[in-house]
C-alpha cells in the first residue's frame, strides 16, 4: 500500500471521529446547561473551548463566552480547524485523494456527510439548539464506521483507519475527562455543593451513562467516572480500549506476535495498554489525574509521529 | 401518430437533427426512444431528471472550475435524452477512426524514428520541427511495443448539412471523459430503463478491461508481475474523478508524482513496506510536466529522472511523450497523406480543409475571408485560443489579423462546419429543444488492432445556439447509444 494512502486512510478515520467527540460534547453540555443556574454559565462553557485546544483562537474571534458562540465555533466556524463541519470537510477531501482505494459506498457516505453539513445554516441551528444538528454528525459518523466494516476489506488499510479512530479517541477522552475534572476541582467550593450534573455531562458524551450505572449500581462519583472512561476494559470509548485498538491495528500491519514489537509506535503503544491495564483508579489520583492524563496524552502523540515516521514518510534522498 | 408530449412545439430549425428527420417525424434508431419519452408527462421527466443529477452528486462525479479562484466542484450537466446511431453508421465510424488511430501511431513511429515520411517530402520538414509539441527529446527512443497512441479521444462532428462525420482534432496526448461515458450509461440504465431496454444498445463497460490488458502488455518484466499505475495531478486537477475512477475500475494504484521516485534508472513507488518497482505508468501529467529534469525545471507533479527510466526502458509511459506533435492542428491537415502513405488506404472519414497560415498563399486567403472562417492556434485544445469569425466583432477580427501576420505558424483557419443536433432538455423551461452536439469516441491500440468501445461521449452546448461543448465553457453530455443489429 502506497504510503500516502495510508497517511490519508489514518487521517480520514481522525476526523471523523474528532467530529463524533466534538458534537457529543457539544450536544451534552448545551442540554444540561438548560437545566443549570445562570450563575455557573460562563464555568460550563469554557472547558469545552479549552478541550478543543482553541481558546486563544475563540478569545480573537469573540467577545463572549456563550451557548451561540460556543456552538458556532465548535459545529461550524471556518476559522477553527478543529470545528465539526471542517473536519467532515477535511475527512472528506482524505477520502477523495484515495477513493480509488475506499469502496464506493464509503465515499458515497461521506461524500453525502459533506454535503448534509455544508448545507446547514449556521445562524438556524444556532437558534434552534445544537441537537439536531449534532445527531446528525453522530450518526453520520457512526454510518460511516458500519458502512467501512460492512463494505472494506479488512486489510492493512483498514487497520490504518482503526489505528486512526482508536488514537483520536483515546486522546479526545483523555482531554475530556481532564478539563471536566479540572473544571470541577476549582469549582466546587465556589459552588458549594456536591454537582453531579457535570459528570452525569462526562458520562453522557461518551454514551457511558447507563453502563455507568449498570456498572457500579452507586450514585455518580468522580473517581468512578474517572475509573469508567480510563481503565474500563470493554467500554468503546476508555482510553483503554481505544489504545488497545491502536495496538492491535499496528500488530495487524507488522505482523508482530503477541508480547513483541517491531517499531517504535508499537512499543509505545503496548506500554499505554499495559499501563493502562495494571494500574488502579487510587493509583491515578494519588500522582494526580491531570499530570496522569497529561503524560497519557503526550505518549498519544509520540505514537502518532512514530506511525507517521515508520509508515509515511521517506527521508529525502540525495 | 404519437401524441408528442415532451416534444410538442419541437423544431428541428435549419439543422441536422440527430433524432428528427422532419418536424415530429422520428429517424428509424430514434422510433422505440421516442415512443417512451413521448409516453413520459413532463413532471414525470422532471423527476427522473432530478433523480439523475442527485446520483451524480452523491457519486462526487464532479470536475473543478477555478474561475471564482476557490476551486468550486461542478456538477458535469447531464442530459437525460440521449444520442443515438444507427449500428451501420457506427460501423462506419469504427472503421474509419481504426485507420486513422494505425496511420498516427506509424507516423509517431516514423516522425521520432528514421523520417521516411520527411526524406520522402510527404510533409515539409520545417512544419514538424517548428512545432512546439515537437519532442527532440525522445528522437530515437525504443518506445514499448511501438505503440505512441494507446488511447485516443478522436473528436468528430456531424455537419449540419451535409449530414456527413468529419474529424475535428485527434487528441492522442491524454484525453479525458471517458469515465462519463461509463458514469453517464450506468445512470442512465437506472433513470430511463424502460427505454434502454426497449432500444437493445452496444454495452460500454468493457473499456477498463481492455485498457488495463493494454498497460499489462508494455511491462519490461512480463505480465505477471508487473506494476502498473496511474499518474495523475493531483486532486486539484479538473478530470481528478476520472483518475480515481479509472484507477478503481482496472485495480491499479493511484499515484501523484511525490508517491514515485527514479533511483539507478528504475521507478519505484513509496508504499508502507519500503519501494516497490514500477513498470507501466498511465501518466495522466503531459509532457512538459513529467520530469523536472528533462523539461520545465519548476514541475512538482512530475518524477524527476523519470524520462532517464524511460529511455532505458525499464518503465513504460502510456501515452507516449512527444505525440503532441500528432495534435499539431497543422499537422492535422496531413492526416490523410498519412493514412495514404502508410496503410497505402483512402482515408475513410473526412477531415475539415485546413488553411496553413505558414503558407503565405493560405495566410492571404484566410486574412481575406476571416469573417467566414473558424482560427485556431495550433498546439491548444479544449476551445481555447479560437476565433470564430462569423460571430466575433470587428476589434477581435482586427486582433485576430495581427496575431496570425505577426505569427502564422501558429495559427490555422477553417471553415465554419455546422455541428448537429440532439433535443435536449431545458430545465429552466421545463421543455425539449435543439442543442448543438459533437461526439467523442475512445480508442484504444494494442499494436496491433483497434478497439473502441461502441459510441463515446457526446458532449453538448447547453446554451441556446451556442456551438461550444467544453465543460468548462457550459457544455454538458448525453449518453451514446449504438444500436444493436441491424437498424
Amino acid at each position: 500500500m502506497l504510503s500516502r494512502i495510508a497517511e490519508s486512510l489514518f487521517w480520514l478515520a481522525r476526523y471523523i471521529e474528532r467530529a463524533e467527540d466534538t458534537a457529543r460534547i457539544l450536544d451534552v453540555n448545551y442540554h444540561m446547561l438548560l437545566e443549570q443556574s445562570q450563575q455557573s454559565y460562563r464555568l460550563r462553557w469554557e472547558p469545552l473551548i479549552i478541550m478543543a485546544g482553541e481558546d486563544k483562537l475563540f478569545r480573537k474571534l469573540y467577545d463572549e463566552v456563550n451557548a451561540e458562540n460556543v456552538f458556532e465555533f465548535l459545529a461550524f466556524s471556518e476559522e477553527n480547524p478543529s470545528s465539526i463541519v471542517q473536519c467532515i470537510s477535511k475527512a472528506r477531501e482524505n477520502a477523495r485523494t484515495i477513493r480509488d482505494r475506499i469502496s464506493r459506498e464509503m465515499w458515497e457516505d461521506i461524500n453525502g456527510l459533506y454535503y448534509t453539513v455544508t448545507r446547514f445554516h449556521p445562524r438556524e441551528e444556532i437558534a434552534a439548539g445544537p441537537h439536531r444538528f449534532c445527531d446528525k454528525i453522530k450518526f453520520g459518523a457512526h454510518r460511516f464506521h458500519g458502512v467501512t466494516d460492512a463494505t472494506l476489506p479488512h486489510d492493512e488499510g483498514w487497520e490504518f483507519l482503526r489505528i486512526g479512530w482508536g488514537l483520536e479517541r483515546a486522546e479526545m477522552t483523555a482531554r475530556l475527562v481532564d478539563v471536566q475534572y479540572h473544571n470541577l476541582l476549582d469549582a466546587l467550593p465556589s459552588v458549594g455543593a456536591p454537582d453531579n450534573h457535570q459528570w452525569m455531562a462526562v458520562l453522557r458524551s461518551v454514551g457511558a451513562y447507563e453502563a455507568y450505572h449498570r456498572e457500579y449500581h452507586s450514585a455518580i462519583e468522580p473517581e468512578k467516572v474517572a475509573e469508567m472512561l480510563i481503565l474500563h476494559f470493554q467500554h468503546p470509548r476508555s482510553i483503554r480500549f481505544s489504545a488497545s485498538e491502536v495496538q492491535a491495528g499496528l500488530r495487524a500491519v507488522s505482523g508482530s506476535g503477541p508480547g513483541a514489537y517491531g517499531n517504535e509506535a508499537e512499543r509505545l503503544a503496548g506500554r499505554v495498554v499495559e499501563r493502562l491495564r495494571y494500574d488502579r483508579v487510587s493509583e491515578i489520583f494519588k500522582q494526580g489525574l491531570h499530570s496522569y492524563l497529561e503524560e497519557l496524552l503526550r505518549m498519544c502523540g509520540a505514537i502518532g509521529e512514530d506511525i507517521a515516521r515508520t509508515y509515511f514518510y521517506y527521508a529525502v534522498v540525495a | 401518430m404519437v401524441n408528442p408530449g415532451l416534444f410538442e412545439g419541437y423544431e428541428t430549425g435549419s439543422f441536422y437533427d440527430e433524432m428528427f428527420s422532419s418536424p415530429g417525424q422520428p429517424r428509424a434508431q430514434y422510433t422505440k426512444l421516442f415512443q417512451k419519452l413521448a409516453s413520459m408527462a413532463p413532471s414525470q421527466f422532471e423527476e427522473r431528471r432530478k433523480l439523475a443529477d442527485l446520483s451524480f452528486l452523491i457519486q462526487g462525479i464532479t470536475f473543478t472550475v477555478y474561475s471564482d479562484g476557490r476551486g468550486t466542484e461542478r456538477l458535469f450537466p447531464f442530459d437525460l435524452i440521449p444520442r443515438i446511431l444507427p449500428h451501420s453508421e457506427w460501423e462506419h465510424i469504427d472503421r474509419g477512426l481504426s485507420q486513422r488511430v494505425m496511420a498516427l501511431n506509424l507516423f509517431l513511429q516514423d516522425i521520432y524514428g528514421k523520417q521516411t515520411i520527411l526524406k520522402d517530402k510527404k510533409i515539409p520538414r520545417w512544419l514538424v520541427y517548428s512545432c512546439p509539441n515537437f519532442r527532440r527529446e525522445v528522437i530515437g527512443v525504443e518506445v514499448a511495443r511501438g505503440i505512441y497512441t494507446h488511447i485516443c479521444g478522436i473528436d468528430l462532428v456531424r455537419d449540419s448539412k451535409s449530414g456527413d462525420f468529419y474529424v475535428l482534432e485527434d487528441n492522442v496526448r491524454t484525453p479525458s471523459g471517458i469515465s462519463y461515458v461509463l458514469e453517464n450509461r450506468l445512470v442512465m440504465t437506472r433513470t430511463l430503463p424502460e427505454a434502454f431496454q426497449a432500444c437493445e444498445v452496444l454495452p460500454v463497460h468493457h473499456y477498463p478491461a481492455e485498457l488495463a490488458r493494454i498497460l499489462r502488455s508494455l511491462s519490461s518484466r512480463g505480465e505477471a508481475d508487473a506494476q502498473i499505475v496511474l499518474l495523475t495531478p493531483g486532486i486539484h486537477n479538473s478530470a481528478y474523478f476520472e483518475h480515481s475512477f479509472l484507477a478503481q475500475q482496472m485495480g491499479i494504484e493511484l499515484v501523484e508524482g511525490r508517491d514515485l521516485i527514479v533511483d539507478g534508472g528504475i521507478v519505484y513507488m513509496k508504499t508502507i513496506r519500503g519501494l516497490q518497482r514500477v513498470d507501466v505508468i498511465y501518466r495522466r501529467v503531459d509532457d512538459e510536466y513529467l520530469d523536472s529534469l528533462t523539461f520545465r525545471p519548476d514541475s512538482v507533479l512530475g518524477v524527476p529522472g523519470l524520462m532517464g527510466a524511460y529511455r532505458a526502458g525499464t518503465v513504460a509511459l502510456a501515452n507516449a511523450v512527444g505525440n503532441g506533435i500528432a495534435d499539431d492542428k497543422a499537422i492535422y491537415a496531413y492526416v490523410p497523406e498519412f493514412i495514404r502513405y502508410y496503410l497505402g488506404e483512402e482515408p475513410i472519414l473526412k477531415t475539415v480543409e485546413t488553411f496553413l497560415c505558414a503558407n503565405p498563399k493560405d495566410l492571404e486567403y484566410v486574412l481575406e475571408h476571416l469573417p467566414q472562417l473558424v482560427v485556431k492556434a495550433v498546439g491548444e485544445s479544449g476551445g481555447y485560443g479560437m476565433l470564430m469569425g462569423p460571430t466575433a466583432d470587428r476589434a477581435k477580427l482586427m486582433d485576430f489579423a495581427d496575431r496570425l501576420r505577426a505569427n502564422p505558424r501558429n495559427y490555422i483557419a477553417q471553415p465554419v462546419v455546422g455541428l448537429s443536433r440532439v433535443p435536449s432538455y431545458d430545465p429552466s423551461t421545463g421543455s425539449v429543444a435543439g442543442r448543438h452536439v459533437d461526439l467523442r469516441p475512445y480508442c484504444l491500440y494494442d499494436g496491433e488492432k483497434v478497439t473502441i468501445v461502441p459510441g463515446g461521449l457526446t458532449r453538448v452546448a447547453l446554451q441556446p445556439n451556442s456551438l461550444i461543448v467544453n465543460s468548462s465553457q457550459g457544455g454538458g453530455s448525453k449518453d451514446t447509444w449504438v444500436l444493436r443489429g441491424e437498424d
